[in-house]
């Protein structure tokens, strides 16, 4: 079977054609498609295993780890910063080991694009002691991932898949091997000395670890460097970057200059072996060019302190490693010749909420309650974009507006200024993430924060994926649905106001109310402001919809007031004639506009 | 052969790519491709490189595109970057196209059909056989085929 799969469908495909009957992961770019697709062969295969999302990260980890426990072949999958609220079982899983394989699928984002870092995950490979790999191509990743897979399973310990945004998001036509077949027979073999290990045996897991790793370090295929071309220069590499290298060196005909060296698995590095086949090359120069921190470099510096890259100045040491930049690196070093670089970049558009989104509401009627008096502490989703309605001050990690909002509020309350609002805003499926936690926080330590829940019941910015307050899973699975207001009530919130989002008048009495609430208590109050998302077919089916949305020419003054301060795309300002219009393509004629304009110029029709 | 896709979020730029793909597999051409689409459904640019029978990345510099296929006016500019020769393989789906895709078919996704057209008229790598054929793997055939004799003629 023949397909053309991106980077990140590749990966299902390896892992579940290897044996893995149980992948969990959270949504985050560049990560997102693996868990759909894997739930895509599953019916188009009638397999059976568990594939869907998890609440987040870490708990995604360790339902994966209990499953390799009871030898399921198991695989997690999240974005680089994912890995970070994993960590805990992430560090633990590689002492205990996974008995029936466990691979770590983790998409890093150089750039980055869509991310708050620019981390390289194999540095936490290297971290745990864990193998990495790092394919370079989607045909590469779907091979990698089955090794991994085996790897993994043979060892008894978990296996990183490294994948970058432009591995994940590239397409190539693939062969695909046979899927099916596979006895599962889930048994959990008792050993509290490893799987409940107190200090005393993690010192013997630690050891046995570094066995593991000390034999993987030279296992055939792993350790072995693929070689091409015989130039002068030598360069090591692998990822992305290696293909990009390969389509350089052909492009240009630079066969006799170059000579490429690339590493499969950055971690465990056998340096010896490296050293010797690079010795051995006889080259004049060594570069090291890779995607992300210098992990292959720092490794092969201990033996050959000569090489150029990121620690000598000669690669950047942040930013994506795109094709042009190795273009101009190589020039650099002097063996391409690169006309200078004259690249057009493409005419920017700042991002902005879809035309019709209930949080534009939500953050519209927020902007106009408090004004610039509130501190707006934001969270991590499509609602970051609160941002260009100046309602959003602080985005800093996944859940993070609440804790932020906590922190703000318990020092001006306590150093005289307990007048000062916080407003928090926060997604429904980043609640559930990990803003629980810290409401249970604020709740407890009587924190009189104004918490915002922009609830449009889908994991929006990452492609809607299902959350755990929907009524079906991902799978299309009946699930139990998890009221977000019940979670909130239980946990002792005295101030709850639900509305939807597209109710103005309505959101602008909660917020009132809220604030007299927080101003003379001291506990938070929570808001609920719940609209579907209307880039979702269904949000958009049943959304409101007039028959006409358009701008009076006579009443409008061209004050820009919609554009500024609503700030739907689809208000569109006439240079000139100094009035504005709405661009008929993109508008979804909600008639949500109509409150922002002071002269009563937007008009519908019903 | 190397091709660049550009639209905007919502246009069919990913579908394109998808349908010259199986035209290529379905020929025997090794296919990769290249997706950039960061905030494309916050109304950005959605970018997609192609390299047809070469290469080991899907990436496509600047200068080096033998097409270059622009969905949306915006982004005319940025597409003539990627031309091998200047202003020959330029495709460009103009408001005027647009209107006549919404007017006549309902639905402005069905424009990327109306550039396949234009995109196999200028080239002789695949014939208009080719192209029905991988049409008729994907949802909405007739209306694309309607899109795509429009982009032909
Ligand atoms: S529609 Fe109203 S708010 Fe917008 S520019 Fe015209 S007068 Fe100002
Ligand atoms: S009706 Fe107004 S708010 Fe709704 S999409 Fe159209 S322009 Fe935007």
């Amino acid at each position: 079977m023949r397909l053309f799969l991106s980077g990140n469908e590749a990966i299902a495909f390896g892992l579940i054609e290897a044996g893995a009957r149980f992948i969990v992961g959270y949504p985050g770019t560049p990560s997102s498609e693996v868990i759909p697709m894997a739930i895509e062969i599953k019916k188009k295969f009638g397999i059976r295993g568990y594939f869907d999302w998890s609440v987040n990260e870490k708990v995604a980890f360790e339902e994966a780890t209990a499953a390799s426990y009871a030898h399921i072949g198991s695989a997690v999958v999240m974005k680089q910063v994912g890995l970070n609220v994993a960590m805990d079982p992430f560090m633990n899983t590689a002492m205990t080991g996974a008995p029936s394989g466990l691979v770590v699928v983790v998409a890093d984002d150089p750039g980055p694009h869509s991310s708050q870092t620019e981390q390289d995950s194999r540095f936490l490979a290297f971290f745990a002691k864990i193998p990495v790999l790092e394919p370079s191509t989607p045909k590469e990743a779907y091979e990698f991932s089955k090794r991994a897979l085996h790897l993994s399973r043979d060892f008894e310990i978990p296996v990183m898949i490294r994948s970058t945004t432009r591995v994940s998001h590239s397409r190539e036509d693939i062969e695909i091997g046979e899927i099916g077949g596979l006895e599962v027979n889930p048994h959990f073999v008792k050993d509290v000395d490893r799987f409940a290990a107190t200090p005393h045996f993690r010192l013997i897991l630690h050891k046995k670890l570094n066995e593991k790793i000390g034999r993987i370090k030279n296992l055939d295929w792993f350790s072995d460097f693929e070689k091409y071309f015989e130039g002068e220069i030598l360069i090591v590499t692998s990822g992305v970057s290696f293909a990009y290298l390969y389509d350089i060196v052909k492009d240009n005909n630079l066969e006799d200059k170059i000579k490429l060296l690339r590493i499969r698995m950055p971690y465990p590095l056998d340096v010896e072996k490296l050293k010797g086949v690079i010795d051995k090359a006889g080259c004049k120069r060594v570069l090291v060019i890779e995607e992300g921190y210098p992990v292959l470099e720092m490794q092969l510096k201990t033996v050959m302190p000569s090489i150029d890259g990121r620690l000598s100045g000669l690669v950047s040491n942040e930013g994506e490693l795109t094709i042009d930049k190795i273009g101009e690196i190589l020039s650099k070093a002097g063996i391409l010749n690169r006309k200078s670089c004259d690249f057009v970049a493409p005419p920017f558009k700042r991002p902005s909420l879809c035309p019709g989104c209930g949080h534009r509401s939500a953050f519209f009627v927020i902007k106009q309650v408090f004004r610039n008096s509130a501190i707006y502490t934001g969270d991590i989703g499509c609602y970051t974009l609160g941002l260009n309605l100046g309602a959003v001050d602080t985005v800093h990690c996944m859940g993070a507006s609440v804790s932020f909002a906590f922190g703000f509020d318990k020092v001006f309350s306590l150093f005289g200024k307990s007048d000062q609002v916080v407003v928090a805003t926060i997604g429904d499926s980043t609640f559930f993430h990990s803003g629980i936690t810290a409401l249970i926080d604020a709740v407890h330590n009587n924190s009189k924060l104004i918490l915002v829940i922009l609830d449009n019941s889908t994991v929006a910015m990452t492609g809607n994926q299902t959350t755990p307050a929907n009524e079906y899973s991902q799978t299309g699975e009946k699930t139990k649905p998890i009221e977000i207001e019940r979670v909130v009530e239980a946990l002792g919130v005295e101030f709850l106001r639900v509305r939807d989002a597209y109710d103005i008048d309505g959101m602008i009495e909660d917020l009132k109310s809220a604030k007299d609430f927080v101003l003379n208590s001291k506990s938070p109050a929570v808001l609920i402001f719940r609209h579907p998302c209307v880039y979702s077919g269904e949000g958009l089916k049943n959304n409101v919809r007039f028959k006409d949305v358009y701008i009076d020419k006579e009443l409008c003054t061209g004050c820009k007031v919609c554009v500024k301060q609503f700030e739907c795309p689809s208000l569109i300002f006439d240079e000139n004639k100094e009035k504005v219009f709405i661009d008929v393509v993109t508008c979804i004629k909600c008639g949500q506009c109509v409150k922002s304009c002071p002269f009563d110029a937007i008009k519908v029709e019903q | 052969m190397k091709l660049v896709i550009l639209g905007v979020g919502g246009m069919g730029a990913i579908s394109l790519s998808k349908i010259i793909a199986q035209m290529s597999t379905t020929k025997g051409l090794s296919i990769r491709s290249s997706e950039i689409h960061g905030m494309a459904k916050k109304g950005g640019l959605v970018e997609v490189q192609m390299k047809i029978g070469e290469g080991k990345s899907g990436v496509v510099l600047q200068k080096s595109a033998n097409f270059v296929l622009v969905l949306d006016e915006a982004y005319l500019g940025y597409g003539e970057a990627f031309l091998k020769d200047n202003r020959v393989g330029l495709i460009v789906l103009t408001n005027e196209d647009k209107r006549w895709v919404i007017d006549n078919l309902g639905d402005v996704r069905f424009s990327s059909a109306l550039v396949l057209g234009r995109f196999v008229k200028y080239q002789d790598l695949f014939a208009k056989d080719d192209a029905i054929k991988a049409l008729k793997e994907f949802k909405f055939f007739e209306k694309n085929t309607i899109a795509f004799e429009r982009g032909l003629a």
